[in-house]
């Protein structure tokens, strides 16, 4: 038997094949930045480092959230969608029944743990195939969105209104130059969830259901809820990512968000979650999500519109997916 | 271990799709009262049946996909790229129509196998698969045509001859055409080497695999099948309207799924009713026309769609966990 | 033996359409290990979930230490202290050794699990059971065996009274049974009561107290082990002796042509260098132990799994086999080991599966000929004797041994010259055992040959003309059936070569 370095508080297999390929991950962000670093001179530019970030906090919010239900070898595709409905909600709250934005805020992440709740009792009560049911709810939440605001798009309030104070939650000027502070909660997020997915019964029972559900139901674990929790979970940071998408954007449209979810389950894969569960890592899908920002804000630096940059984040989605097949298929030799 | 005496795909299928005829039959009639007569006029069957048109062909073309087990949901996004190129190389280009009607199935074919190229030769999951091929489609059709939204032609315009697939004077070709094809896939489905194959590596790949079968091939042909409905789906939507946008085509896929799964197909693979994705279709279109009479938005159709799907499939899985 | 420690009386339990347990006893004392026989569907399985509290009884009573007890889920019987090992392993892959054996049940040191005190605790366990395994690996990286082995711990981790072992020596190499027999034994000197479902005769012979045989859900008899004979447990098991003597020597006609020859095959570590021939109108018997590489050889051969190197030559004729496709157009069928997953597609019926393997023949232009198919899969029926309704029916409603014929008529249609049969009995009750070898035979009368891959001794010496022996994935012997005994055989299974 060979001797692994024993490392006692355990969890060392999953870093064993996660390392690698976070590391591969993170050698491809930094060799993005690069070549764009050089490609482009207006890339070089502080606020183009700090308009990444901006454009980042939304989709690393739910790509975090959903890396829960991908790890149950699920899949919550209604994210995207959840997120402007969210959005809109809290926005309609503020802006037209004169909410504070604080309880806006609040009632976007609580409509997110609803619906949460909604895609978990569907796939774990009820058995849906997860794609299933949350390509339902995803439906569902455009309709609900778009009839919440009549239609017309929403605008949370801007810096100079009272209430756009937490716009500086994700930026702040400090003698002239845009500080995204933003990014020092998505670490310390990270970090968090990290902890909630290796070190708790919540996470570790996630990962459980993951790999053999039956297994863990029979071990007295009570899978539905736990189960549930994941999708909650989803639901939660969909609505965080609502209130950074709000704080960015200045308008929040109606009909929107489909295609979001790929960018923040893109990231997650790339990142190292597998689709068939059981494996993944929070700060796997922290570098994965910054391929995918990467390449959205840096291609149209070298001439590439969006349409392009869709093609691409595909292209990258379906090589990341390959590699880790062609990686599994060799390992099994 | 309960012995089933029938068959009981036979069973199932047979009464679901009573069923749903019935459930058909009852939608028409609640709206009927409820637009207090309004809904029987001849254009709103007319903007029904143009509906049910291209969602039938994406519908006939994801029942194949899901009774490999397998899920597409670009579908949507494919039939506008196909929609975009090859309306593009007909206005653009100056192909002729019956070309660039070829273009478009070509188009659509295209990414079906591209689609079951990756996930029977290389095991990608294809909800990934799905994913990526919706975004590499609504790309590539936004360069196609430098984001430019495309028209197809009237019917008196040069080339529009291709409206007569559709309608001629009152009589519904498309109705006839699409009741053909349904027909033709039905019989693929259940009676040919081709449907078998599909069917049972949807319920049991490793074990076709180990009978000597080229499961692979058979995966691959499953999604290329799928591809081509979807191309000539945008045939018939380009008939009905007209003028198509690059960026959109999302909706779509949940709607063709739904008309599918209500049929009776299930989602696990290896279970699939020609006939009942037609009802469904049916259905599906009735209850977006309907919900329009009545005067609601587009918005409610959405999430009336979507609890339906949700409540179609619970039945199914009930259905199968009682038979269990 | 001490005083009794878990009585279940007169249990009665029906689905429907299906009367499982007919008034079912069982009396299990402290200090015994008491057996727990019956063919398949004898309802011994169910009588197990009736007391885990998996299903509810329909009537009867469940005495455990001097008290009615009715337990309603699994956690509920093992935090009681009954507890099932079962046969399909329930562990969860990408966690670690620790991680399973606690799962449910975590240390916890504030907000979050100690980990570290879980591998410590894990450490000690294995210490008194003598076990070898490092509790910081993840568990898909061990041997099924192995795994085993982290699935007792976890049952005893639970301060079990009653422990119910389901067929657990099936995954098992000699050394760990071995092993296993150990813990068994210890477990009885502690005092606990164990039942060992199991259909290996030999080892309830070894190790059990008594014998309890069910037969179609009814309650047949106990014996005491060691008062009675196999013949015994057989007659009660199905009513009858069919019990054989192993066969005396080939039956293949001198001179018969090499219709396979296998060369230097290589295929991973458990395809190593394997070489051998097969005759017309053979059996050849594959034997080993679990892990030995049987099933893997054959796999390799019929084109399932990659091959590293090798040549194999079918009639004279050198062929490269790379899919099943190959290996099929070349005249090899192979039944594999596990039909629910690789043999049948449950959702087809009779007809449908039989002609599987030969769809081109039921081609009618570009159409099925179904008549032609529920016509062939008929005539196999009638041939097989296959206990089914009608041809329609779908597999999955059929009982094991009848959905393995099933799979061989599929063979069957394609008229394989070459056959591997891999496991062709496991699962199946003795009357239907005794259908497949009389096929066996009148398949290798009418000429063609077959490799037959078992772990049953018995078998192995009843049927076979020629014995090769496998170990670890090389080949260790082959003997002439008029020489070979229970003990060469396993001396060859369990050699190592340097």
């Amino acid at each position: 038997m060979s001797k692994k370095t024993a490392n006692m508080t355990g969890n060392k297999s999953m870093i064993d094949r996660l390392g690698g390929q976070k590391f591969i991950v993170l050698l491809v962000v930094i060799v993005l930045f690069a070549f764009f670093n050089i490609a482009s001179p207006n890339f070089r530019r502080y606020t183009t480092f700090v308009s990444i970030l901006d454009y980042s906090y939304y989709i690393t919010l739910m790509a975090i959230g959903v890396t829960f239900p991908l790890i149950t070898a699920g899949v919550d595709l209604s994210i995207g969608t959840g997120l402007i409905c969210y959005s809109l909600m809290g926005g309609y709250l503020i802006g037209f029944c004169g909410w504070p934005v604080w309880a806006g805020m609040l009632a976007s992440v609580v409509m997110g743990i609803l619906m949460g709740c909604v895609n978990g009792v569907l796939i774990a009560v009820l058995d849906l195939p997860p794609f299933l049911a949350t390509l339902c709810t995803c439906m569902i939440n455009r309709g609900i969105g778009s009839i919440i605001v009549g239609g017309f798009g929403i605008s949370w309030p801007n810096l100079s209104a009272p209430g756009g104070w937490f716009r500086n939650i994700f930026k702040i000027e400090i003698n002239g130059t845009l500080v995204p502070i933003g990014f020092l909660w998505i670490v310390i997020i990270v970090c968090i969830m990290a902890f909630v997915l290796n070190h708790t019964k919540l996470g570790r029972y996630i990962i459980a259901i993951g790999s053999n559900k039956e297994a863990t139901r029979l071990s007295g674990v009570n899978v539905k809820f736990y189960h549930i929790m994941a999708y909650v979970i989803s639901g939660f940071f969909a609505g965080l990512a609502a209130i950074s998408y709000s704080a960015i954007f200045s308008t929040v449209q109606p009909g929107t968000g489909a295609g979001f979810e790929l960018e923040a389950i893109g990231g997650a894969i790339i990142g190292g979650v597998s689709a068939s569960g059981g494996v993944g890592s929070v700060f796997g899908t922290l570098v994965g999500v910054f391929v995918i920002c990467l390449l959205k804000t840096g291609l149209p630096f070298i001439g590439l519109q969006a349409n392009w940059q869709q093609i691409i984040t595909g292209a990258v989605l379906i090589a990341a997916v390959l590699v880790d097949i062609i990686k599994k298929k060799r390992e099994k030799k | 271990m309960g012995k089933i005496k029938q068959n009981p795909f036979v069973k199932k299928v047979g009464f679901n799709r009573i069923i749903l005829c019935f459930v058909l039959i009852l939608m028409y009639v609640l709206f009927c009262a409820a637009t207090q007569g309004n809904f029987l006029g001849m254009s709103r069957i007319m903007s029904a049946l143009n509906y049910v048109y291209f969602l039938g062909f994406l519908s006939l073309g994801v029942t194949f996909v899901i009774a490999t087990g397998g899920i597409d949901f670009s579908i949507g996004p494919v039939m506008f790229c196909s929609a975009l190129v090859s309306g593009y190389c007909f206005m653009n280009y100056h192909l002729p129509m019956g070309l660039s009607l070829i273009v478009s199935i070509l188009v659509g074919t295209l990414f079906g196998l591209f689609n079951g190229y990756l996930v029977a030769y290389w095991s990608v999951p294809s909800f990934i698969v799905s994913m990526a091929s919706m975004n590499i489609a609504k790309g590539l059709a936004s360069v196609f045509t430098k984001t430019q939204s495309v028209s197809w032609p009237q019917s008196s315009a040069e080339g529009g001859w291709y409206r007569n697939l559709v309608k001629v004077g009152n009589i519904p070709v498309g109705l006839i055409i699409f009741l053909v094809v349904a027909v033709i896939c039905a019989v693929l489905l259940n009676n040919t080497k081709v449907g078998r194959y599909i069917l049972c590596l949807g319920s049991n790949k490793e074990a076709v695999r180990l009978s000597g079968v080229n499961v692979k091939k058979w995966e691959m042909i499953a999604y290329v099948i799928c591809g081509t409905l979807v191309g000539i789906a945008a045939i018939f939507y380009v008939s009905a309207y007209t003028t198509v946008q690059p960026g959109y085509g999302d909706s779509y896929n949940n709607e063709a799924i739904a008309g599918c799964v209500m049929g009776g197909t299930s989602m696990a693979g290896g279970l699939a009713s020609i006939s009942g994705t037609v009802i469904g279709v049916f259905i599906i279109a009735l209850l977006q026309e309907g919900i329009l009479a009545l005067g609601f938005t587009k918005d409610y159709q959405l999430i009336i769609t979507g609890v339906i799907v949700i409540v179609a499939v619970c039945s199914d899985v009930i259905a199968r966990r009682r038979k269990n | 033996m001490g005083d009794v420690i878990l009585t279940m009386k007169e249990i009665d339990k029906s689905f429907p359409g299906v009367h499982a347990l007919d008034h079912v006893n069982l009396e299990v004392r402290r200090g015994e290990v008491h057996a727990l026989m019956g063919e398949n569907g004898a309802g011994k399985s169910t009588l197990m979930k009736v007391l885990t509290g998996i299903y509810k009884k329909d009537s009867g009573t469940i005495t455990y230490e001097g008290k009615e007890v009715e337990f309603q889920n699994t956690r509920e019987a093992q935090e009681a202290g009954v507890v099932i090992v079962h046969q399909e392993l329930n562990m969860l892959g990408h966690l670690t050794v620790a991680q399973n054996i606690f799962i449910g049940r975590e240390f916890k040191r504030g907000l979050s699990i100690d980990d570290k005190k879980m591998n410590e605790e894990t450490q000690k366990l294995f210490a008194r059971m003598n076990i070898d395994i490092d509790p910081t690996e993840t568990m898909s990286n061990l041997t099924v065996g192995k795994q085993q082995m982290c699935e007792i711990a976890k049952a005893i981790s639970h301060k079990a009274k009653v422990i119910v072992f389901d067929e657990p020596s099936a995954a098992l190499t000699e050394t760990e049974i071995e092993e296993l027999f150990k813990i068994i034994r210890d477990l009885r000197s502690q005092n606990l009561g164990i039942v060992y479902i199991s259909h290996r005769m030999d080892e309830i012979k070894v190790i059990t107290d008594r014998v309890t045989v069910m037969r179609d859900g009814s309650y047949v008899g106990t014996l005491i082990t060691k008062d009675c004979t196999k013949n015994d447990i057989i007659n009660m098991m199905v009513g009858r002796v069919i019990y054989e003597d192993p066969k005396s020597a080939s039956t293949v006609p001198e001179g018969a042509p090499v219709v396979l020859k296998v060369e230097h095959l290589n295929a991973g570590n458990m395809v190593q260098d394997i070489s051998f021939e097969l005759h017309k109108g053979e059996i050849l018997g594959f034997s080993g132990l679990m892990g030995a590489g049987r099933t893997e050889t054959a796999r390799a051969l019929f084109g399932a799994d990659p091959v590293e190197s090798g040549d194999v030559y079918v009639n004279g004729k050198k062929v490269v086999i790379r899919t099943p496709q190959d290996a099929v157009k070349y005249g090899i069928g192979y039944l594999s080991e596990d039909r629910k997953r690789y043999g049948i597609v449950v959702q087809k019926s009779v007809a449908e599966n039989t002609t599987m393997a030969t769809m081109e023949e039921y081609m009618a232009g570009l159409f099925i000929n179904k008549k032609k198919e529920k016509d062939t899969a008929q005539k196999y029926v009638d041939a097989l004797a296959t206990k089914t309704p009608d041809v329609d029916q779908l597999v999955v409603n059929l009982s094991g041994g009848n959905q393995q014929k099933v799979v061989i008529a599929k063979w069957l249609t394609r008229n394989c010259d070459i056959l591997i049969f891999d496991e062709p009995t496991r699962g199946i009750d003795v009357g239907a055992k005794n259908e497949i070898y009389k096929l066996m035979n009148q398949l290798t009368a009418e000429g063609k040959a077959i490799i037959m891959i078992s772990s049953e001794m018995t078998e192995i010496l009843r049927m076979s003309d020629r014995i090769v022996v496998m170990c670890e994935g090389r080949k260790t012997g082959e003997l002439d059936i008029a020489e070979a005994t229970q003990e060469n055989i396993m001396n060859l299974a369990t050699r190592e070569i340097s």
